[in-house]
């Protein structure tokens, strides 16, 4: 189970004015952002035309963690925020714990795919407060869980009320059905709005504690990641759940041999590899430029934002074709740094 | 006023053109016969067939400037030295588009913003870059690594709905912002050095120099309203002049003349700076010659300036565009309004070879845009500019005709690996005959402009070239009172693809309407189906409906639009969005069935001739080369001479 420091915890207990929660809803967005590079990264590491069901299982996970960015970043302005996306803080210094130091040691880097990684690294991310069916140890409480981190900000959301929801001056939320369904991103409004769509985040990360599937045929992440380890679909048993549905199948030669945790300053100016690498940050960094204008009363934005990730998967390409060190056969991987240059060569 | 008015400023660089190459030969459209190792690196010349069309400009600064009679050099003279010169930073970049695998030598900018940051990463302008073919191809190089694009060429155009920082400290950009009108800034830039092998660092990239200048209201847009410097081509080929140089444009204002040779002299290799030609000097004629000039004695021109090509920076702090100021030099002011522009170079007699000379009798025809997209019924404006010494020539008759230009028999070299199976036919252009319309002849009015219309038939060309869709037609056009040995530029004509006519059906199905579209993109586009989504596949694309929706309904100048080449008529496109829109009871586009078997199209009209043998480097299967051997080989077996009228 995934862990932060629990005076964080404390700390949202005690807000009392609602522009103090604006820090930690900052905190939920970048939280969420947070994932979606090393999950790109392993589902970019596929070579096409294999690992199919991997790379989808990994593409759906990473579509969810968009719309918890969302709903984080609705909720953030629906109190009178402003969402702070194009920031070279915003995006953690991988490797490295995640935001709020959440993880209790937990180091996250950008790596190819591997299952070390997504058992060690990815499961860890996603563990639920309580496993089904292995139950909580003593030994582990005193710390919080994510599920928590959310728990007491919902808690903090209804006892300050409707009073903090800003509906007059706040700039438009970003509410885009062609994207995610009406019934996942929707206006926040008040209380009950914003501690639904909370559950929604809670629920499709972690699921309940009662029952792995968030929806019918689609397990949280948690156990979805637990799927591609196990190698089987999870399914409902006789006395429980079981990875023992269809098999999912992993060829282990069919991944680019990425150098983990690239930087751009790890390549000579003027090289191939600099130039690639340089490419993708820039591509990256727009992406969080468009994201930041669409949360920030832009909403039509978000198409622009939509176009530069998938011109993010087609640059992964080149850059990860690109040899990064002729001894060992590595290629480039991807750096999630926020540039604000377009360089590449001298 | 243009980009060769100051105020100006000037940037130099990097850019990138990952352009695709598999759609380099047309054979390669032909679904039927299409297999997956045309998609392979070098295959047929193929040296970047992952390319995404990416256009954009690197480590690009700005370097020197004109205001005021000053040439600003360092940011003391201006804070607007230094500043950066990039590309979008909330979308995505730009893209490079051919016209047709049948005309590759127009290649189109689309959807390009140009912003100009500070060191604080403040932004100082933005615009949009009106898409622009690019023009003035030559070989500008002589030696360099193998597969350097030996070509160089320049681009210019409008930066249109252009932002400016309201609190604009550069006096520059100051001034910029003042003396431009109708919310447009003109900007050229020289693309060159251009890398096409995939083991160099400068791999998929080159070297630009640019400049921006204020655009006034009514001028052209996409070259200079004054004075023309055209080179002879050599015999052997269009695109190498037969001194070595190549074309410049300019600009006499009654006090100064200012010319732009940032296309004009030769580069040893992409890495290193100019070949060594001596000293260069401008002159002006004291006649007006009636034949084009080879010697001359120093009494046959008045000197106005030095080239400093040699000096250091010049080239990157000025772009080429070099300004002569002529008040003290009264003949050479009195000598330009009737008298053509020189590039000398000295010898030593005393005398001067003349490298390159204004067009003759000064007299000059141009059509702004040159490269239309017509859909079935559209029609489109041609505008025609003539002038005379760089003064608009009134009343001017022009004559239009149709051309082939590079065009015809062309899109692919001789060999074809694996051969198609069935056979694909390289095909012939411009049938049938009246799939474009246009007058034969106009009149410029007391501007100098002719407007001719250009129209598309209602029911488009057909399909006259079988496996792909649309037709090509080329037009030419000149001054119907040509002086004799006029010299023109062989790439002044202009470039119609009319689309095929298509009607969304009411249904649109998989099988039927939309496979063999998406199959013969996924083909060509593979960066795209190998890893976003496979477009030949039904399934495939049921998991990126929304992606696909959006990006076939942004309009044509959107970086993000399906498809990157753009070629795919509107009817086309609706029925996609129709098909992508009426989802049967499983909630899925609609997959039909599929169809009986039919023969393949037939490829082409039976009396198109194979392609011309031409002696290629493996690598230069296609594309731009190709072109212009086959240029030449046809006109060879027309017994014509390169750069002669047809």
């Amino acid at each position: 189970m995934i862990r932060l420091r629990p005076e964080i915890i404390s700390a949202i207990h005690a807000v009392e004015d609602p522009i103090d929660l604006h820090r930690y809803l900052q905190c939920a967005v970048e939280l969420e952002h947070s994932t979606i590079p090393p999950y790109l990264t392993a589902m970019l590491s596929l070579r096409p035309g294999t690992n199919l069901r991997i790379a989808a299982l990994i593409r759906s996970i990473i579509v969810q963690e968009m719309l918890h960015m969302s709903i984080a970043a609705n909720i953030l302005i629906a109190i009178g925020g402003h969402p702070q996306i194009d920031k070279r803080g915003f995006v953690p210094d991988y490797p490295g714990p995640l935001p709020m130091d959440i993880g209790n040691g937990l180091i996250v880097g950008i790596e190819a795919f591997s299952m070390p990684l997504v058992k060690n690294v990815f499961m860890a991310i996603e563990e639920p407060e309580q496993e089904i069916p292995i139950k909580l140890s003593a030994a582990e409480q005193g710390y919080a869980t994510i599920g928590q981190f959310y728990d007491a900000i919902q808690e903090r959301i209804r006892a300050l009320g409707p009073s903090i929801f800003v509906h007059k001056d706040a700039p438009p939320q970003v509410i885009a059905p062609r994207w995610f369904a009406p019934d996942k991103l929707f206006p926040i409004v008040d209380p009950d709005s914003a501690c639904h769509a909370i559950d929604i985040i809670k629920l499709e990360g972690e699921g309940t504690a009662l029952d792995p599937f968030q929806a019918p045929g689609e397990p949280a992440h948690f156990y979805t990641f637990g799927s591609i380890v196990a190698g089987r679909e999870l399914v409902v048993t006789a006395d429980g759940y079981a990875y023992a549905g269809t098999p999912i199948e992993f060829d282990p030669s069919a991944v680019w041999p990425l150098r983990a945790n690239c930087k751009i300053a790890d390549f000579a100016v003027g090289s191939q590899a600099r130039t690639r690498i340089e490419q993708f940050a820039y591509n990256y960094s727009a992406l969080l430029n468009a994201l930041h204008t669409t949360f920030n009363g832009h909403p039509e934005t978000l198409d622009r934002a939509i176009g530069l990730m998938y011109d993010l998967r087609v640059l992964a390409v080149a850059m990860m074709q690109t040899v990064a060190d002729e001894a060992s056969g590595q290629t480039v991987g991807p750096s999630f740094e926020y540039v604000k240059t377009q360089g590449g060569m001298p | 006023m243009s980009y060769l008015d100051a105020p100006r400023l000037h940037f130099r660089g990097w850019f990138q053109a990952d352009v695709s190459t598999i759609n380099n030969d047309v054979r390669t459209f032909q679904n039927e016969s299409f297999v997956p190792e045309y998609q392979q690196y070098n295959q047929n010349g193929s040296w970047n067939p992952e390319g995404t069309g990416i256009f954009r400009f690197l480590d690009c600064a700005v370097t020197g400037g004109a205001l005021d009679g000053r040439a600003l050099r360092t940011p003391a003279d201006d804070p607007a030295i230094g500043m950066l010169v990039e590309n979008a930073d909330q979308r995505a970049p730009g893209k490079l588009v051919d016209l047709d695998p049948q005309q590759q030598m127009v290649s189109q900018i689309w959807g390009m913003q140009v912003r100009l940051l500070d060191a604080a990463r403040k932004q100082a302008l933005s615009g949009e870059f009106k898409p622009a073919p690019f023009c003035n191809l030559w070989q500008r190089q002589q030696s360099g690594v193998a597969m350097d694009q030996k070509l160089a060429a320049n681009y210019q155009s409008v930066l249109e709905a252009i932002g400016w920082d309201e609190a604009l400290d550069s006096p520059l950009l100051r001034a910029l912002r003042d003396a431009t009108q109708d919310g447009l800034l003109s900007i050229a830039f020289n693309v060159y050095g251009y890398g096409r092998d995939a083991t160099i660092p400068r791999y998929t990239l080159g070297h630009v120099v640019g400049s921006i200048g204020p655009y006034l209201r009514g001028e052209p847009k996409h070259f200079v309203l004054g004075r023309q410097m055209v080179a002879v081509p050599s015999k052997q080929s269009p695109l190498a002049p037969l001194n070595g140089v190549y074309d410049a444009q300019g600009k006499f204002d009654g006090a100064s003349l200012t010319l732009d040779l940032g296309n004009t002299l030769p580069i040893k290799s992409a890495d290193t700076g100019f070949e060594d030609l001596g000293p260069l000097l401008i002159g002006v004629a004291t006649t007006n010659p009636t034949t084009e000039l080879t010697d001359v004695p120093a009494s046959a021109v008045t000197v106005i300036g030095e080239v400093p090509y040699q000096t250091p920076h010049w080239y990157a702090q000025t772009a080429g565009v070099q300004s002569y100021d002529l008040s003290g030099n009264a003949q050479a002011r009195s000598l330009l309004p009737g008298c053509p522009v020189l590039l000398l170079s000295p010898q030593a007699d005393g005398s001067y070879k003349v490298l390159l000379q204004e067009s003759l009798d000064g007299q000059y025809l141009r059509a702004d845009n040159f490269v239309f997209r017509l859909d079935a019924g559209e029609r489109a404006d041609i505008e025609l500019y003539a002038s005379r010494f760089g003064t608009p020539l009134a009343g001017a008759a022009v004559a239009l005709s149709a051309t082939e230009g590079f065009m015809g028999g062309s899109g692919g070299g001789d060999k074809m690996t694996p051969p198609t199976r069935p056979h694909a036919a390289i095909p012939d252009i411009a049938t049938p005959a009246d799939g474009v319309a246009y007058a034969a002849s106009a009149s410029t009015d007391g501007d100098g402009r002719a407007r001719v219309e250009l129209s598309a038939a209602a029911d488009g060309p057909g399909r006259p070239r079988g496996y792909i869709a649309g037709q090509l037609y080329g037009i030419g056009y000149q001054l119907s009172a040509q002086p004799a040995g006029y010299v023109s530029n062989p790439l002044n004509y202009i470039s119609v693809l009319a689309y095929t006519k298509s009607e969304p059906p009411p249904q649109p199905t998989w099988y039927e309407h939309i496979q063999p579209l998406f199959t013969q993109y996924g083909n060509l586009y593979p960066i795209m189906s190998r890893y976003v989504v496979d477009l030949r596949s039904y399934n495939s694309v049921c998991t990126r409906l929304k992606a696909l929706r959006l990006a076939f309904s942004l309009p044509l100048h959107d970086p993000n639009h399906m498809p990157v080449t753009r070629d795919l008529s509107a009817g086309d496109r609706a029925t996609i969005l129709r098909w992508l829109d009426t989802p049967g009871p499983d909630g899925l586009p609609l997959l039909g069935h599929p169809p009986m078997a039919e023969p393949a199209p037939k490829a082409v009209s039976s009396a198109a001739p194979e392609p011309p043998e031409i002696e290629l480097a493996p690598l230069q299967s296609a594309g731009k080369t190709a072109f212009v051997l086959q240029y030449l080989a046809r006109r060879e077996r027309a017994g014509q001479e390169p750069g002669e009228s047809s």
